[in-house]
């Protein structure tokens, strides 16, 4: 329980040396970055019409961590809102503030070479050193924990940025809130900060191809230059344009002051600027996430830019790259996240090194063979046990098609995890291992089947697995044995067989998974009449969604409630059902019927101004307690809710015999105890009523019963249900009716 | 529960019985025993206010022993206390005849207990079963799944969910041990609970059920808990913990723990493993739409009338929940019913509705029954409807109660 895993392979990296360097000079490295960005940030302060020494813009970026566009903003902000500062201090009696102020203003040498010289002459010569003060210590990271927090955050984006291309394009919108990216496990080690401290964010994504740029919301024209000045902070505003009402504002003011993190930073303004320029590229969500991770928690909402969604998304629909999310699904041992994690190797999303590092660990364990499996299997029980618990999320992409990979639990009792993750797919992967295709048949195998027909995934690949260890290796007579056996499942499930896909391949070693298998030798009857895995999912992918079903109310049900990070800590992941949702929005949870704004929106661990339904998306909450969330609840159109019911009538397709009796009901993620309480009529396949209250619904038939959760659910009419019972499925369905 | 005395008349069922109450599990016999209309004759609190001549009101607290006539009975299973409600019947110094009284059966008090139509052979059998003074099996279960657990006491004829404890758990991200931690934390939470409602000095045992390894890794939790704490009364109650499957964290689904057998010796209940028996033979003859089994009210009624449910493996499960009816008539009904059966020769099962198998019997109506031959369409002559479930209008109540009676004699033999 307590072991040594990856997770604390990073921790020693991310702890080392705290601190220590907190005085340190200049090293080398800094001066590197102080000579590539300070002409980068003078170019920009030009643009504004100020001037500031040299020393000064490498001490702004050395405070920023690199950051240009924030010492850009600091330095153009320590200019503008100065006057009307003056004028306060002048009125002022001499408040233990303003002590403390000259206190530290003593002690610092901040604007040592500053030229005041391009100031309004009205504003000549008004200088007032609380400004700098109050921004300090936020700034320098000195005793506050917040400041600290936003020190690292600095550092660990330096450091990201650092080793990417021109600092100039590090600008971006602010609006876009989202959860900053974490360098990726695969990536080049990138010149890492030294000092880091909260091991934050240690969340590692696949993303190594070449993405589909992040769509780009209808950008506002660009903003007049003049706006800049006005926006620095409220104080600014306030005193300059009425410097009558400082004195009555006076102490409004001073709290403001007192927390620049109240109010837009004037990073706003230059980054909505400078957005128009540069939406798409990934510095920019890098730097991007930074600015955003300045606001506090209690940070003040995100204004709904109302966005028309559905117009951008027509818009883009014809330049998207399709994306595709897949079960995998199967008995248990059956391999399933090995092939997963061979896909993900194969296809570059997981490096070598990562492998080589699990194969080492899973050797100690004497699980060598599970080295690949680890990539998806990340929770420490799973890796001892060697069997999958939860869905696992990976996303990767190919030249064509964006992939999120939801590697499904083959064992019984985890079957209600495995219905979670078929929700939430378009299409399925079903391997079978062909040296135990009868175990399968018994076991999960078939049951899975049903099950992700029941979820509504239509489209499936068999992935005949380890092909290479039958006897003899790769015989094509097993695999049509395979064939053979399973085609009878899916047809009786109700899959069309254009829709059923068998591949050949062996995921331990690779073969015929993204490398197709060379012509000679035994196998060549495989690379002659099969394609690869990828090859069969890149071709099986379709639109999964049309216009109605973005037009419909939001719909999304909640599969994850996590803490995103210290700056997100409430975000929600799921599959969004219907409709679209943009940041700003208010949407309702049910059934605990709470409002909540959405902070930030994240699909496939981009941040994004908007997703519609199809997508697998992470909302990042704010106004609402994390108490009123449950995986499994429904956020909805605030405008247009789903109600709570308890009382359903089904429709049911029964697979054992069904009496009124307890069962446990599963919709996605929902996992619900309730009760069959009457069953009202079987159906034939006519879909008339064959006989009013049956005593029994035995397996194969139809009925209509009426269904009573203990806990009221957020379900409607048209909700595919899964009904268990003593651990197996008894029937699948939907909802008629729900209420009364 | 022990009885302290008792005049009942054989023939009419006359007469009282007094009790003393000695555990919680006998507040649950006293529970189904007091009918409305029954007297009930128990020590009580007072509040008396008394008025003098000068206006001035004293309250007095006066102990007194109250016999009132049963207006309404409310049982309380998680703290297993009874209130009686009723009019006062006998009068007193204190109280007048007719005032009302809630009386609050406690524990070591007795009560003497009255029946107002006489002793009927399902009550008989439940003061039987009331003071039979075997020992009594007790045990404590966790079922569980990671964010979910229900700690529940199991005693002979109850399940008592103890605490709930639900945690909204974050999912396993890659990178992020989120999952783990939330997961100790809940073990955690779940332990210190476990650690309130249990007695540690002398523990009972404890069922850890879950699907999947919550519950070996609880026990894990909990071994370790016994190991790094100075607590050896935690390392009594590790030798008392057995790990058993369960479909799910659903308190339905102790069904499937308690009917394992890990769980069936420990619980050494012949009672309770019978009646689990025959629950799992009526569902494997309805699964397979076999005519012999029948639930419901009617059906079962129908079948019984029919001489179905006698001699030779008849057998009729009915749920202590129907004898609760707060009709006399329908009270009356099943209690012929059970008489009836009893009669024919076929075997009477009252089960529980605290209980596991108790509930799954609820589900379909409180009622069911495994026939000696085949019955088809028992329910045919309703085809058409009454929806309203009409099943309380028995065609049947005015055969009158002394029909009732006549299998009674042979139950009153209570000897202790």
């Amino acid at each position: 329980m307590h072991r040594v895993k990856k997770v604390e392979y990073e921790d020693d990296d991310l702890y080392s040396g705290e601190e220590e360097e907190a005085d340190a000079e200049y090293t080398a490295e800094d001066r590197d970055n102080f000579a590539t960005l300070t002409p980068v940030v003078r170019a920009e302060l030009e643009e504004a019409r100020l001037h500031a020494s040299d020393r000064e813009i490498e001490e702004a970026l050395w405070h920023y961590y690199w950051d240009v566009s924030k010492s850009v903003a600091y330095l153009k902000n320590t200019r503008t809102p100065r006057p009307a500062q003056r004028t306060e201090k002048k009125e002022q009696p001499k408040s233990k503030f303003d002590q403390a102020v000259q206190k530290s203003a003593e002690k610092a040498d901040w604007f040592r070479g500053i030229p005041w010289s391009d100031l309004p002459p009205a504003q000549l010569g008004l200088i007032v050193p609380c400004e700098p003060v109050t921004h300090r210590p936020m700034m320098l990271g000195g005793s506050s924990k917040l400041a600290k927090l936003a020190e690292e955050r600095r550092k660990k984006a330096a450091a990201a940025q650092s080793a990417q291309a021109t600092p100039d394009k590090a600008l971006a919108s602010l609006e876009r809130l989202g959860r900053p990216r974490e360098a990726n496990e695969n990536e080049a080690p990138l010149s890492r900060p030294d000092t880091k401290k909260y091991p934050l964010r240690k969340r590692k994504e696949s993303s190594p191809p070449p993405r589909e740029p992040s769509p780009t919301p209808q950008t506002p024209p660009a903003e007049v230059q003049p706006s800049l000045r006005t926006s620095p902070t409220a104080f600014g505003r306030v005193l300059s344009t009425n410097p009558a009402a400082v004195r009555i504002n006076n102490a409004a003011a001073l709290d403001e002051m007192l927390d620049p993190f109240a109010d837009p930073s004037p990073d706003d303004a230059v980054l909505r600027i400078t957005k128009a320029k540069n939406t798409s590229n990934e510095l920019a969500n890098k730097t991007k996430d930074l600015s955003l991770e300045q606001h506090a928690p209690s940070q003040a909402n995100v204004k709904s830019k109302g966005l028309d969604v559905l117009k951008i998304w027509t818009e883009e629909k014809p330049k998207r790259k399709p994306s595709a999310a897949f079960v995998v699904i199967g008995h248990v041992d059956h391999g399933k996240s090995t092939l997963m994690g061979r896909l993900l190797l194969d296809t570059g999303a997981v490096s070598q090194r990562d492998i080589d590092r699990y194969k080492k660990q899973a050797t100690e364990l004497g699980k060598a063979s599970f080295a690949l499996a680890w990539v998806m299997d990340t929770g420490s029980e799973e890796r001892e046990r060697g069997v999958t618990v939860d869905i696992a999320q990976f996303h990767f992409s190919t030249d064509h098609v964006d992939f999120t990979i939801l590697d499904a639990p083959g064992h019984r009792d985890f079957i209600p995890n495995m219905i979670a993750g078929a929700s939430m797919a378009d299409l399925a992967v079903l391997v079978i291992d062909a040296n135990h295709l009868e175990s399968g048949i018994k076991g999960q195998t078939g049951e899975h089947i049903v099950l992700a027909k029941a979820c509504g995934v239509s489209r499936i690949v068999v992935a005949v697995n380890k092909l290479d260890a039958t006897n003899p290796p790769w015989s094509e007579a097993v695999l049509q044995d395979v064939v053979a056996s399973i085609t009878p499942l899916l047809t009786a499930s109700g899959y069309k067989p254009e829709n059923v896909r068998f591949v050949p391949c062996s995921g331990l070693n690779g073969q015929n998974v993204v490398k197709a298998m060379s012509k000679k030798g035994d196998a060549s009857w495989v690379a002659e009449g099969y394609r690869t895995l990828l090859e069969e999912l890149e071709s099986c992918v379709a639109p999964h969604d049309t216009e109605e079903m973005v037009r419909a109310p939001l719909r999304m049900q909640i599969a994850d409630v996590f803490r995103g990070s210290v700056t997100n800590p409430l975000s929600i992941a799921g599959r969004i059902t219907s409709g679209h949702v943009q940041t700003g929005d208010t949407v309702l949870l049910q059934p605990s019927n709470e409002r909540a704004m959405v902070r930030g929106i994240e699909v496939g661990g981009n941040g994004q101004e908007w997703a519609v339904a199809g997508q697998i998306c992470t909302l990042h909450l704010t106004e609402v307690d994390q108490q009123h969330l449950r995986a499994g609840d429904c956020v909805c159109d605030a405008k247009n809710p789903t109600p709570a019911a308890k009382n359903f009538v089904v429709q049911l397709t029964a697979l054992d015999s069904i009496l009124p009796q307890a069962v446990d009901v599963h919709v996605g993620r929902l996992h619900a105890a309730g009760s069959i309480t009457a069953l009202i009529s079987t159906i034939d396949d006519a879909g008339e009523v064959e006989r009013k209250k049956p005593r029994v619904v035995k397996a194969g038939q139809k009925a209509t019963a009426r269904l009573v959760l203990d806990a009221g659910a957020a379900l409607e009419a048209g909700t595919r249900l899964i009904i268990r019972a003593n651990g197996s499925t008894i029937a699948v369905g939907e909802i008629i009716r729900a209420g009364g | 529960m022990r009885l302290i005395k008792q005049n009942i008349e054989r023939k009419d069922g006359s007469g009282s019985a007094t009790l003393l109450p000695e555990e919680p599990e006998d507040m649950w016999h006293a529970y189904n025993l007091i009918r409305e209309n029954d007297l009930l004759r128990a020590s009580a609190v007072r509040k008396i206010i008394t008025e003098s001549g000068a206006g001035s009101r004293s309250v007095d607290r006066v102990h007194t022993t109250l016999t009132i006539r049963v207006t309404k009975t409310d049982f309380d299973p998680q703290a297993g206390q009874l209130h009686v409600s009723g009019r006062v019947a006998e009068e007193n110094k204190h109280v007048k005849l007719g005032g009302f009284h809630t009386l609050d059966l406690e524990l070591h008090r007795n009560f003497t207990l009255e029946k107002a139509d006489g002793w009927d052979s399902v009550a008989l059998d439940t003061l039987k079963e009331a003071v039979n003074q075997d020992a009594k099996a007790e045990l404590w279960a966790v079922i569980m799944q990671e964010g979910l657990a229900n700690i529940c006491l199991i005693t002979e004829h109850q399940t008592i969910l103890r605490q709930r404890i639900e945690v909204s758990l974050p999912k396993k991200r890659a990178g992020s041990t989120d999952h783990e931690k939330q997961l100790q934390k809940f073990f955690q939470t779940t332990f210190e609970s476990l650690q309130r409602l249990i007695d540690l000095v002398d523990p009972k045992p404890l069922l850890l059920a879950s699907p999947g390894f919550t519950a070996s890794s609880f026990q894990q939790y909990i071994k370790a808990q016994a190991a790094s704490g100075g607590d050896k009364r935690i390392q009594r109650l590790l030798h008392k913990i057995v790990v058993v499957h369960s479909a799910s964290a659903h308190l339905h689904s102790l069904g499937e723990v308690l009917s394992s057998t890990t769980v069936t010796k420990q619980l050494s209940d012949t009672k309770f493993a019978r009646e689990t028996q025959l629950m799992e033979r009526f569902f494997e003859l309805m699964r397979n739409d076999d005519a012999r089994a029948w639930y419901g009210p009617r059906e079962c009624e129908a079948a019984v009338e029919r001489g179905a449910v006698g001699k030779g493996g008849g057998v009729l499960l009915i749920s202590n929940a129907l004898f609760r009816s707060q009709e006399i008539k329908t009270r009356r009904r099943w209690v012929r019913l059970v008489d009836e059966v009893k009669d024919q020769g076929g075997e009477v099962r009252i089960l529980s509705s605290m209980h596991e198998s108790g509930k799954r019997l609820e589900g379909l109506g409180g009622i069911a029954a495994i026939l000696t031959f085949p019955i088809e369409d028992l329910d045919g002559g309703d085809e058409g409807g009454d929806e309203n479930g009409g099943e309380f209008i028995h065609n049947g109540d005015d055969a009158g109660p002394l029909h009732g009676i006549e299998g009674r004699t042979e139950h009153v033999d209570i000897d202790i």
